[in-house]
């Protein structure tokens, strides 16, 4: 299979006066095209930055280091310039749909205002020609066209949403990145989303980056899924590989499951991960997560513990597991 | 609805203007029927000169009488309420009544003709100045909010401090000093040279004249409102859609100047007006230290000469103004903020 | 809040504020002033500034509108500065023409280039008191200046001005030495006395200024016939001379010490300002709480209250005021509370209610406490920081409302106040006379009084801004 993203060793840290915040630390995994990568953890472990430093927009004062490589589509955006970037990169191959996307349109403009300019900035087309591309999308994310006669504040959740992901698909992009897409969306909502976007993947045979903090979801959504903590890659591997009955083998992956309760099982007590997530200044030595876990041994105090294929295709970090 | 807002709005400003002249009718009641009475006593002396033919005793009479005609015809003999309402409505329907000393150029004493040639001298000052504020004020905002924190940001910051609590009257009296006294290069005040020029001459002159007060109010107006418009578009550049705009790949100085300038126009321009409401209340004094016969000039004079009709109206006028700017402060506001303009949801 | 919380606060509040070396400054600055306030006596050339403003005499000997006295560093040619002389050297001799005299000697080194303006001898007497003056000039010419005889003195004053008493004996001196064409047209009425005593003998003396520098020395005679009576006594024999500058920032056209003036007017700013703006805040800031908390009803009537004071223009009727009503200081602070509370209102309102929605309100109220601890246990004191940068920040606000009242000769005029000296000037004419020492000052220091609570209002705001949404 070809691979649409190779991200090797990326870094981002914060450069702020109290120190470097090292918010992605040595970060590297592939991604297949037409699959769905998800990218879990708890808040902070690093997987909103991930997908900003995939279109290279880190928030000042964030840097990606040197030394780190996005090869999109066999070519590294690294060296390229920003001009380069704006132009030919972000949204034409690389797309991405924000956290909370309630806020991700500007409140003063149409929609069709703003979408028209998102279009006319990169393909050179007449009014009326991309008013029409605007309304064939609108209507593939099941929208009337007289939305874009409306302002942000006029839409509910769902429209807005259904909104930014036709905004991100319509210069047909091989990759998109959906940060939390559904989280401040009502279930039902939530579902329509979800068989929305697996339907234009189909379509348009897309690669997915699903970024979530909700387990039950990435299951749902992913083909394969990596887990973060503090900034680094616990755990990659298939979706039966982590959510199937053996069970996942990082300790964090394990708490993580063990942690959302079953719709069907009885619940005496909620299980949960003892400890807060770790300062990303100055980060616990050897395995971030050894404060933390319920397998820690001497060697997890004093050396990090490299990402290693345990079996065909699924990588953990951790001493206990297979090395 | 837009129509809606903006109609109830001015009905709120237009009561709240009512208002308001009760409370002054209310407040001033003592001093404006002394004034009054006085005056009703001027006048039947003048018209009891023009009569002829009249014994003494039948002067008498016909002076009491007529005394008390008038003071009939101002409801001086009312009760206390129905005075003040009476001269209330009367302010509102900009009925001033007429001056004690104070006469307009072309020698009336009609109070609202007096008011009506200074307004038009101080809007010209006034709003020539204001959008030029305006502009300033803006575009170091924004260069400020393009590096916060940077040298140009913290030195202008600092100026602002600076300047702060500097009454703009005695930037105007030091630079009458230097310009006036020092350099030579300015009239020290008023509106035209005496004798008048005409024609394109009279336009120069003008201008001339003005360039001075306007510098002064200039140089104090547009720090304060730079540091606002940096503060909001800072604010607005940390939202998420801005960063959106950014990732769909629209160019830096759209989202800058279109995105992030439109966005932040509703509470930029309510500062901006704001600033120059407020900037009324030194306007009075400025315009006396110029000699600029605008309504500002017009309280000193008043006051030195102690003409309370004209003082009430200017006060009036000065009121009316200051409401009409809140109210259109509201009505720019709802226009540009589609939240209000458009309203609610679909 | 305990006072250990207070004192934990407080120290929290201090480490941060003293980064900001724009708050130090002002911090310094206020400091600086207060103790000045203080010690006010201290600072003041003329103590008793503050009651005598208005009293000619008081100022008397001093010469209107001097420049200041440092002027003369940038001058070509010096200018005599205002001496002040009261430790005359007593002798007692045998005079040829009243006999027995006791001789007050005052020295007085010139050495300008331009004269004095006057000098004046001011003595205190009683029963009868006859006094010869004369002034020996360093060329040894010693030139009469006059007389004075006065009985029943009753410990009064006696004052004898050489540029009023004694120009017709100046000009008999000039009589032996001017030019036959000036003495012709010139009478005693026309000359300057001062300009004469301290210039080079010659045909042009009274034209030219050649400065005849050296000792001078004023001579008081007294016989001692006189004094053996003990009726007659004669004491505080003082010698001004008035220079053509005078004091650390000159004299206006009435011949005020303005450097007194100045200080004494600090303490009504500082007053003024923060007395205005620490209740006008407090009001506003309560206001705001009640407002919120109440809500319903009250909520709305109070904001129709606040908008009728926020539509009136606050300087146009604080000027019809005080022009019809004429008040006195206080009334004009309780005017300034009166349309200056309306400030910190909206925002206290909106950041009360969103701490009304907080969980540990409700809980307070579970608990049954009453609607009024709440609010002043629960509310005020998490908005009272934010008021203190506010306070901080009307303070020049208020400054300059009362300055702009004075300016128009509406203010008190039974104090000083910056504003004040600045309306005398204006009155006087001193921008187009160019007589900068009187305008820049007072500006000057109402602007650096601004300043100070700027910076100081701005650290404040900084650190203290709510930050309640990130609790």
């Amino acid at each position: 299979m070809d691979k649409i993203l190779e991200v090797k060793n990326l870094r981002l840290y914060y450069h702020t006066s109290k120190g470097a915040v090292r918010a992605l630390d040595d970060v590297s995994f592939d991604l297949y095209k037409g699959e769905t990568l998800g990218l879990v953890g708890e808040s902070g472990c690093g997987k909103t930055t991930t997908g900003v430093a995939l279109i290279k927009m880190p928030s000042p004062p964030g840097r990606i280091e040197e030394g780190s490589h996005i090869i999109v589509d066999g070519r590294d955006i690294m060296p390229l310039p920003d001009r380069d970037i704006r132009k030919n990169v972000r949204w034409e191959q690389v797309a991405m749909v924000f956290q909370g996307a309630m806020n991700c349109l500007t409140p003063v403009y149409t929609i069709g205002k703003q979408m028209l300019e998102t279009l006319q900035e990169h393909r050179q087309m007449d009014k009326v020609q991309a008013e029409e591309l605007i309304k064939e999308y609108l209507g593939l994310v099941g929208l009337p066209t007289e939305v874009m006669g409306r302002y942000p504040h006029e839409l509910s959740g769902g429209m807005k949403q259904r909104i930014v992901i036709a905004t991100a698909l319509f210069l047909k992009p091989k990759l998109v990145i959906l940060d939390e897409p559904t989280t401040a969306l009502d279930v039902i909502v939530q579902a329509q989303i979800i068989n929305l976007l697996k339907k234009l993947k189909k379509t348009f045979d897309l690669s997915f980056i699903f970024i979530t903090h909700d387990l039950s979801l990435e299951a749902e959504v992913s083909d394969r899924i990596c887990v973060m903590y503090a900034g680094k890659i616990a755990e990659l591997g298939t979706n039966q590989q982590i959510y199937g009955d053996q069970g996942p083998m990082h300790p964090y992956t394990e708490k993580l499951l063990q942690a959302t309760p079953l719709l069907r099982k009885k619940v005496d007590t909620l299980s949960y991960i003892p400890g807060t997530p770790p300062d990303l200044i100055d980060p616990p030595k050897g395995c971030r997560f050894h404060p933390r876990c319920h397998k820690v041994i001497d060697k997890c105090r004093t050396e990090e513990p490299p990402l290693l294929e345990v079996e065909p295709g699924h990588m953990v970090a951790c001493w206990r597991c297979g090395s | 609805m837009y129509k809606w807002y903006a109609l109830k709005r001015i009905l709120r400003g237009l009561f709240m203007y009512a208002l308001l002249m009760f409370i002054f009718s209310l407040l001033f009641n003592q001093v404006n029927e002394q004034t009054q009475r006085s005056q009703i006593n001027e006048q039947v002396k003048m018209e009891s000169v023009k009569l002829r033919n009249m014994k003494p005793e039948q002067m008498t009479t016909w002076r009491t009488g007529r005394y008390d005609q008038l003071v009939k015809l101002y409801k001086l003999d009312r009760p206390l309420m129905e005075r003040v309402l009476f001269r209330a409505v009367n302010t509102i329907t900009f009925n001033f009544g007429k001056s004690t000393i104070i006469k307009s150029s072309k020698g009336e004493q009609d109070v609202l003709s007096i008011l009506l040639e200074a307004l038009p001298r101080t809007m010209l000052l006034f709003t020539t100045a204001a959008i030029l504020e305006t502009i300033l004020g803006i575009a170091l905002g924004l260069k400020k909010a393009q590096k916060p924190g940077g040298n140009l940001d913290r030195s202008t910051s600092f100026v602002t401090m600076i300047i702060y609590g500097m009454p703009s009257w005695w930037l105007g009296m030091m630079l009458i000093l230097l310009f006036v006294y020092v350099l030579k290069l300015f009239p020290s005040g008023g509106v035209n040279s005496v004798p008048t020029p005409a024609g394109i001459g009279f336009v120069l002159d003008r201008i001339w004249h003005m360039i001075l007060p306007i510098m002064t109010l200039v140089l104090m107006g547009f720090w304060s409102l730079s540091f606002v418009v940096r503060n909001i578009v800072l604010g607005v550049l940390q939202e998420d859609y801005i960063m959106s705009a950014r990732a769909r790949g629209i160019p830096e100085n759209k989202v800058l100047f279109g995105h992030t300038l439109r966005t932040s126009a509703p509470p930029l321009v309510t500062m901006a007006l704001l600033s120059l409401l407020s900037s009324l209340s030194g306007a009075i004094i400025f315009e006396g230290i110029f000699s600029w016969p605008g309504l500002g000039n017009l309280y000193w004079v008043a006051v030195q000469q102690n003409d309370i009709p004209v003082l009430m109206g200017d006060l009036a006028f000065t009121t009316g103004i200051y409401q009409a700017g809140l109210v259109l402060l509201d009505l720019i506001y709802g226009f540009l903020d589609p939240r209000i303009k458009v309203g609610g949801k679909a | 809040m305990s006072m250990k919380d207070f004192g934990y606060r407080l120290g929290e509040f201090w480490a941060d504020f003293s980064k900001e070396k724009s708050g130090l400054i002002g911090l310094g600055i206020l400091l600086l002033s207060v103790i000045v306030v203080l010690m006010e006596p201290v600072f003041l050339p003329y103590k008793d500034v503050n009651g005598n403003w208005r009293d000619i005499t008081y100022w008397e000997d001093n010469p209107p509108a001097a420049p200041p006295a440092w002027t003369n560093l940038f001058a070509r040619e010096k200018s005599a500065i205002t001496a002040r002389l009261d430790k005359p050297v007593i002798t007692e001799e045998e005079d040829p023409e009243l006999g027995m005299v006791r001789i007050y000697s005052f020295k007085y080194p010139y050495h300008y280039d331009k004269s004095p303006l006057d000098i004046i001898l001011r003595a205190k007497g009683s029963g009868m008191l006859f006094m010869n003056l004369s002034l020996e000039r360093p060329d040894g010419n010693t030139i009469f200046l006059g007389q004075v005889y006065q009985s029943d003195l009753n410990d009064d004053q006696v004052r004898f001005a050489v540029d009023t008493d004694a120009s017709s004996a100046v000009y008999e001196f000039i009589r032996g030495h001017a030019s036959e064409d000036a003495i012709a047209n010139s009478d005693s009425s026309t000359i300057k006395p001062t300009n004469i005593l301290f210039a080079k003998i010659g045909e042009d003396m009274l034209s030219a200024r050649n400065a005849l520098k050296g000792d001078y020395y004023y001579r008081v005679k007294v016989p001692m016939s006189l004094l053996e009576n003990e009726e007659n006594k004669i004491s505080d024999l003082k010698l001004v001379v008035t220079g053509r500058v005078s004091g650390v920032l000159g004299t206006d056209t009435a011949k005020r010490d303005l450097y007194s003036g100045i200080v004494a007017g600090l303490k009504w700013a500082l007053f003024i300002g923060l007395v205005t703006s620490v209740i006008s805040v407090l009001i506003g800031v309560m206001y705001g709480i009640i407002s919120a908390y109440f809500g319903g009803f009250t909520d709305t009537f109070m904001s129709f209250i606040f908008e009728i004071f926020v539509s009136i223009p606050v300087l146009p009727v604080l000027i019809v005021l005080s022009a019809i009503f004429k008040p006195s200081i206080w009334i004009i602070i309780a005017a300034l509370i009166v349309f200056s509370w309306v400030g910190p209102v909206k925002t206290v309102r909106s950041m009360a209610l969103q701490i009304k929605e907080e969980t540990y309100i409700e809980a307070a109220k579970a608990l049954g406490s009453g609607k009024w601890r709440i609010i002043l246990k629960h509310m005020a004191p998490l908005l009272l920081p934010y008021s203190f940068a506010n306070m901080a920040l009307s303070v020049p606000g208020t400054i300059v409302f009362e300055a702009s009242l004075s300016l128009l000769g509406l203010g008190d005029p039974t104090i000083i106040t910056w504003g004040q000296i600045l309306h005398d000037a204006q009155s006087s004419g001193a921008t187009l006379n160019g007589l900068w020492w009187w305008i820049v000052p007072p500006g000057l220091f109402i602007a650096i009084m601004g300043m100070t609570f700027a910076f100081l209002g701005f650290a404040m705001d900084k650190i203290l801004h709510p930050k309640l949404r990130t609790r």
